[in-house]
C-alpha cells in the first residue's frame, strides 16, 4: 500500500532526522519556496555546519488557477532538506530517502537532469539537476553557489522535493485534488476552495494601491532595522515585500520594465542582510574566541 | 607500448559539458602524455581516455648557461641538477647535464592531473574546498597504465548508478568491458547507435527539436520504450503534442498516439508506465490551457497585449501589432496580411504559450482557424518567424512573407534603437538571424522590401548580410552595390550579382575611369555646372554625348530593376573614357577650361555612380 501524504511527509522527516537533520517547521511568513526560509538563506551563508529538513508552503499568487487545474496552484507543499557542508555521498542519501518512501531505484527509471537554479530576488544561483522518476520531476537538487551575491564560504547541498508531485507518483494519481492526505481525505479536501478563493484575491481583489504602499514600507523598515543591527528582522521585511512584489504581479500591476526594477530592489535588501548577518557572525565568533 | 587509462568520475553532468570535454580532451592528452588518445569514451558520469604512451627510453640533455657565463651562472644551474659545477659538459657553447630519461610512472601523475585541471568549461561550480571547479562534482579518478596503478589516482570505477556498485579495473585494457559487465556502455558513439537502432525498430520517429544529442548522455545504460498517450489528446494540435513531449520530457514522437523514449534502466512495463503518466499529465495540462485559450478567442488574447510588455522601452506588444499593421502596408501587404498582422502577437496573450515558448506563431494560426478567419490569414500568423534558421524555409505564403518581413523589420529597428546590437558571438536576441531571414525573403521569396523602411543603422547590418549570402559574388561588388541609388533589398543583392558577371576586360575601363574621375574630380576645383562651349577637344563633346545618352539608360533600367542591362549601359562609355584619359589633359592652363573637364569628370563619377560606389572593388578584382 503507498504511503498517504502525511505518511510521506513524515516518512522524509523521520529518513532526514536520523541522518542529523535539525526537524525545523513552516516559517511564519508567505514565502514563494522554502528556499527564501532564514532556515536556509541565512544558514546556508558563513562558515558553520548545519542540517535541517522541514515542510514549506511555497505562495505563489500567479500559479493559481481558481482551483479548476489539477496541476497548477497558488499554494502548495515543498519538503526542504539542507545539507552544509554537503557531503561527498549526499546523492546516495537522497536516493535512499526515495527507498524510505517506497521507490525501489532497480525497478524506476531515476534520472539527474540538468538544471541552474536561480533565484533573481535573493541575489543567489546554484547548480544542480531536477530529478526524475520515470519522467516525472520529483525533486529539484542544487549545489549553492552565491546567496546574497556573496560566494558561499561553504557549499551546501540543496534537496527540495515537490511533495504533491512525489505524492502522486506515488499513489498513482492523475491529480492532486485526488491524493489521499489521511484515511479518507483528499488533499482537494483540504485545498480546493482555499485554491478558489485566494485565486480570486490574488488576481482581482487584492488591493494595488494599498500593496504598493506596503512594498515601500517594508523595504525602508528593512532598512531602518539593518541600520539598529537587527538582520534578522530585517530579513523578514524583506520576504514580505518580495510577497507583496508576487502579488502585485499577479494583479497585472507591474510592467515588465519595472519588474525588473523591483525585484532589483528586493535583491538589494537581500543582500545588504545577507552582508549584516555574515558581520554579525563573525563578530560573535571573534567573542567565542577570546572567551 | 602500454596503454594508459585516465577515467574522471563525475556527478550527473550535463550533456553540453560532456561535449566540451570530448572536444579538449585529444589536445590535452597531446599536450601532457604527447601521444593523441586511442579512444575518449564520455558520458553523464565518466569522462575518459585511452592512449598509448611510450615508456620514455636514453638520456636527455639538458641546456644550462652559455659556457661565456660559466663563472657566474654555472654554480646555480649544477646545484639545481644535483651535480658538482665541474661536472657539467659542454655542447655548441652552452653548458648542461645529461640525465637519465625520468620514468613515465613518475611523470604521469603529474600528467594526467594537468589533463583534469586543463579541462575548461562554460559554467562551472565548486562543491568542496579542494578548490578544484568543474560543471560538477568530482568524485572519483580511476587510472591504470596497463595493469599497474598510477599514484595519485584510484583503482576502481563505479558502474550503473542503481544497478552496480564500485568495481575493479584490472587493466587499462579492460576498462571498457568492465564497464560493460557493470551495466553501463561507456562509449557515446555506441549509445547513440543503439539508441538509433531502438528508435527505428519502434517505427517512424522523429525530433523536431533534436533532443537526441542531448539524450546520448543523459543516459549510461539506453533502453528505448514506447509509450501510448489516450487518443482524446489527438484533439489537440500535432505541434502542441510534439512540443509537450520534446521541450521538457525529451520523448520522440512516434505519430499518433505513440511517442518513444530512452530510460536508463528499471523495470521496462513500470517506467512505461510511468512515462505514459506523466505525459498525459502534460497533455492534460496543455488541454486545459488550449480549452482556455480557446474559450478567450484570439480576438479577446489580442486585446489583452496592452498589457504585455514587448521590450523595456519598446512598448507593449500591442504597439508592436500596430507597429506591423503600419510595416505590412509600408510593404505593400494586402487584406489578408493586414489583418495577420493585427493577430500575429495575440498568441503571447495565451497561457499555452507562456508555457511552451516555441509554440509562438503556430499556436496563434490555431487560434485564428478555430475563430474561423480565413486560411490566408491563419497560415500568415503561422509563418511569421520564418525562415527560423540561416537555411530554413522562407513562409510558403505572399501574406506570411509580408508579416514575416514586417516582424523582422520591426525586431531589428527595436533592438537597434535600444542599443542591443549584436557583439561577437553574443546575438540574445537573434538579431542576425533576423537580418538574414530578411535578405532571404528580399531575394529568393522575391519580396519588395524599400530600403527606406529601415533605420541607417539597421539598413547597415541587414545589407552587410549579403557579404555572407551571395556566395558567387565577392563581398567587394556587395559593398559597391550597397552605395547605388536603389530603392530596396532585392536590387541590391541582384545589382552586385549583375556587377559581379561582367566580364573583366569590360568592367575594367569603366572602374578605372570612375577611380580616376572621383580622385580628380573631389581634388580640384570644378564648375558648378558643365558649359559645352568651352569643349576644345573632340573626345570631351564624345563623352559628354555618351553620358547624356547612357545616363537616362542606366536609370531606366535601375527603374524596371533590369541589372543586367543598367551595368551593360555603362560598360558601354569604357572606350570613350579610355579614350578621354589617353587624349586630354584635364589640368589644363586654362582655369575655367579645367573646371569645366573637372566637371565632366564629376559628372562620369555620378553617372556611373548610379551603379555603386566601384571605388569599393579593388583594381584588377574585376
Amino acid at each position: 500500500m503507498a504511503l498517504n501524504y502525511q505518511e510521506m511527509i513524515q516518512a522524509l522527516q523521520v529518513y532526514w532526522a536520523e541522518r542529523d537533520c535539525v526537524v525545523m517547521q513552516p516559517y511564519h511568513t508567505e514565502l514563494g519556496a522554502g528556499t527564501f526560509n532564514p532556515a536556509t538563506f541565512l544558514r546556508c551563508l558563513g562558515p558553520e555546519p548545519w542540517r535541517t529538513v522541514y515542510v514549506e508552503p511555497c505562495i505563489r499568487p500567479t500559479d493559481g488557477r481558481y482551483g479548476e487545474n489539477p496541476y497548477r496552484f497558488q499554494h502548495y507543499y515543498q519538503l526542504q532538506v539542507i545539507l552544509k557542508p554537503a557531503p561527498e555521498e549526499i546523492l546516495d542519501q537522497y536516493f535512499g530517502s526515495l527507498e524510505a518512501i517506497g521507490i525501489d531505484t532497480q525497478r524506476h527509471d531515476v534520472r539527474l537532469v540538468e538544471d541552474d537554479w536561480e533565484g533573481p530576488t535573493l541575489g543567489a544561483w546554484g547548480l544542480g539537476w531536477e530529478v526524475w522518476v520515470d519522467g516525472m520531476e520529483v525533486t529539484q537538487f542544487t549545489y549553492f553557489q552565491q546567496l546574497g551575491g556573496l560566494d558561499v564560504e561553504v557549499v551546501s547541498g540543496e534537496i527540495t522535493y515537490g511533495l504533491e508531485r512525489l505524492a502522486m507518483f506515488l499513489q498513482d494519481k492523475g491529480s492532486a485534488w485526488e491524493l489521499e492526505w489521511a484515511p479518507g481525505v483528499s488533499w482537494g479536501d483540504v485545498f480546493r476552495e482555499s485554491e478558489r478563493q485566494w485565486s480570486i484575491y490574488n488576481f482581482d481583489e487584492a488591493r494595488v494601491d494599498l500593496l504598493m504602499r506596503e512594498f515601500t514600507d517594508r523595504e525602508s523598515e528593512c532598512r531602518r532595522l539593518l541600520e539598529r543591527g537587527l538582520p534578522l528582522p530585517a530579513y523578514d521585511q524583506a520576504l514580505k515585500a518580495s510577497h507583496v512584489f508576487n502579488l502585485l504581479d499577479a494583479r497585472g500591476a507591474i510592467s515588465v520594465t519595472e519588474r525588473a526594477s523591483y525585484i532589483a530592489r528586493v535583491r538589494d535588501l537581500a543582500r545588504s542582510v545577507a552582508q549584516d548577518y555574515l558581520a554579525a557572525g563573525e563578530r560573535s565568533r571573534d567573542a567565542a574566541a577570546v572567551a | 607500448m602500454p596503454l594508459l587509462l585516465l577515467e574522471i568520475g563525475c556527478e550527473e553532468l550535463p550533456a553540453g559539458s560532456v561535449y566540451e570535454a570530448e572536444a579538449q580532451l585529444p589536445s590535452l592528452s597531446e599536450r601532457q602524455l604527447g601521444v593523441a588518445p586511442d579512444a575518449i569514451l564520455v558520458g553523464p558520469r565518466r569522462l575518459a581516455l585511452l592512449a598509448t604512451v611510450e615508456e620514455p627510453t636514453g638520456d636527455e640533455w639538458v641546456k644550462g648557461p652559455p659556457v661565456s657565463l660559466r663563472e657566474q651562472a654555472a654554480a646555480g644551474f649544477a646545484k639545481r641538477h644535483g651535480v658538482a659545477p665541474e661536472e657539467l659538459e659542454e655542447r655548441d657553447g652552452f653548458l648542461g647535464v645529461v640525465k637519465p630519461a625520468q620514468p613515465l610512472a613518475e611523470t604521469l601523475s603529474g600528467a594526467l592531473d594537468g589533463i583534469l585541471q586543463g579541462l575548461a568549461f562554460g559554467k562551472t561550480m565548486r562543491w568542496d574546498d579542494s578548490g578544484l571547479r568543474f560543471p560538477r562534482p568530482v568524485r572519483w579518478t580511476c587510472a591504470r597504465l596497463d595493469g599497474d596503478p598510477v599514484e595519485g589516482h584510484g583503482t576502481t570505477t563505479f558502474g550503473h548508478r542503481f544497478t552496480k556498485g564500485q568495481v575493479e579495473v584490472r587493466s587499462a585494457g579492460a576498462y571498457a568491458e568492465t564497464l560493460r559487465a557493470a551495466d553501463v556502455e561507456p562509449d557515446a558513439a555506441v549509445r547513440e547507435r543503439l539508441i538509433r537502432e531502438g528508435l527505428d525498430a519502434l517505427g517512424d520517429w522523429r525530433d523536431p527539436l533534436r533532443k537526441l544529442p542531448e539524450v546520448i548522455h543523459l543516459v549510461e545504460k539506453p533502453v528505448v520504450l514506447d509509450g501510448r498517450f489516450d487518443e482524446r489528446f489527438l484533439a489537440l494540435p500535432g505541434r502542441v503534442i510534439e512540443t509537450a513531449m520534446q521541450s521538457h520530457q525529451r520523448y520522440f514522437p512516434l505519430g499518433g498516439n505513440r511517442f518513444a523514449f530512452v530510460a536508463n534502466g528499471g523495470d521496462p512495463d513500470v517506467v512505461r508506465a510511468g512515462n505514459e503518466n506523466v505525459l498525459e499529465g502534460r497533455l492534460d495540462d496543455a488541454s486545459f490551457t488550449f480549452e482556455r485559450d480557446l474559450e478567450a478567442g484570439i480576438d479577446e488574447l489580442a486585446s489583452r497585449l496592452g498589457s504585455i510588455v514587448y521590450f523595456a522601452e519598446a512598448g507593449t506588444f500591442a504597439d508592436k501589432s500596430g507597429r506591423l499593421v503600419r510595416l505590412v502596408e509600408q510593404l505593400g501587404g494586402g487584406d489578408a496580411s493586414l489583418e495577420a498582422a493585427r493577430l500575429a502577437k495575440a498568441d503571447q496573450a495565451s497561457e499555452l504559450v507562456r508555457e511552451f515558448p516555441d509554440l509562438e506563431g503556430s499556436i496563434g494560426a490555431e487560434y485564428a482557424r478555430a475563430a474561423g478567419y480565413p486560411e490566408a490569414v491563419s497560415a500568415a500568423v503561422a509563418e511569421q518567424y520564418l525562415p527560423d534558421s540561416a537555411g530554413g524555409p522562407l513562409p510558403e505564403t505572399e501574406p506570411g512573407r509580408v508579416l514575416a518581413a514586417a516582424d523582422k523589420i520591426d525586431t531589428l529597428g527595436v533592438s537597434f534603437a535600444l542599443g542591443h546590437r549584436p557583439t561577437g558571438s553574443r546575438d540574445p536576441y537573434g538579431l542576425r538571424r533576423a537580418a538574414i531571414g530578411l535578405c532571404r525573403l528580399a531575394t529568393e521569396g522575391g519580396l519588395t522590401v524599400p530600403r527606406e523602411l529601415l533605420p541607417e543603422e539597421v539598413a547597415e547590418f541587414v545589407e552587410e548580410r549579403f557579404e555572407g549570402l551571395l556566395r558567387d559574388v565577392p563581398v567587394e561588388y556587395v559593398r559597391a552595390a550597397r552605395a547605388a541609388s536603389v530603392p530596396d533589398l532585392g536590387s541590391v543583392a541582384r545589382l552586385a550579382q549583375s556587377l559581379a558577371a561582367l566580364p573583366d576586360e569590360r568592367f575594367e575601363p569603366i572602374h578605372t575611369a570612375y577611380i580616376r574621375a572621383s580622385r580628380l574630380g573631389e581634388k580640384e576645383e570644378a564648375a558648378v555646372r558643365l558649359d559645352p562651349g568651352l569643349f576644345s577637344e573632340p573626345t570631351e563633346r564624345e563623352v559628354a554625348d555618351a553620358l547624356a545618352e547612357v545616363e537616362p539608360q542606366i536609370a531606366d533600367a535601375l527603374q524596371t530593376g533590369d541589372f543586367d542591362a543598367a551595368v551593360e549601359a555603362g560598360a558601354r562609355l569604357g572606350p570613350v573614357l579610355h579614350r578621354f584619359f589617353e587624349d586630354v589633359l584635364v589640368m589644363a592652363e586654362d582655369a575655367t577650361v579645367r573646371e569645366n573637364r573637372l566637371r565632366l569628370l564629376l559628372d562620369v563619377r555620378d553617372t556611373l555612380g548610379a551603379l555603386g560606389d566601384l571605388a569599393q572593388i579593388p583594381r584588377g578584382a574585376g
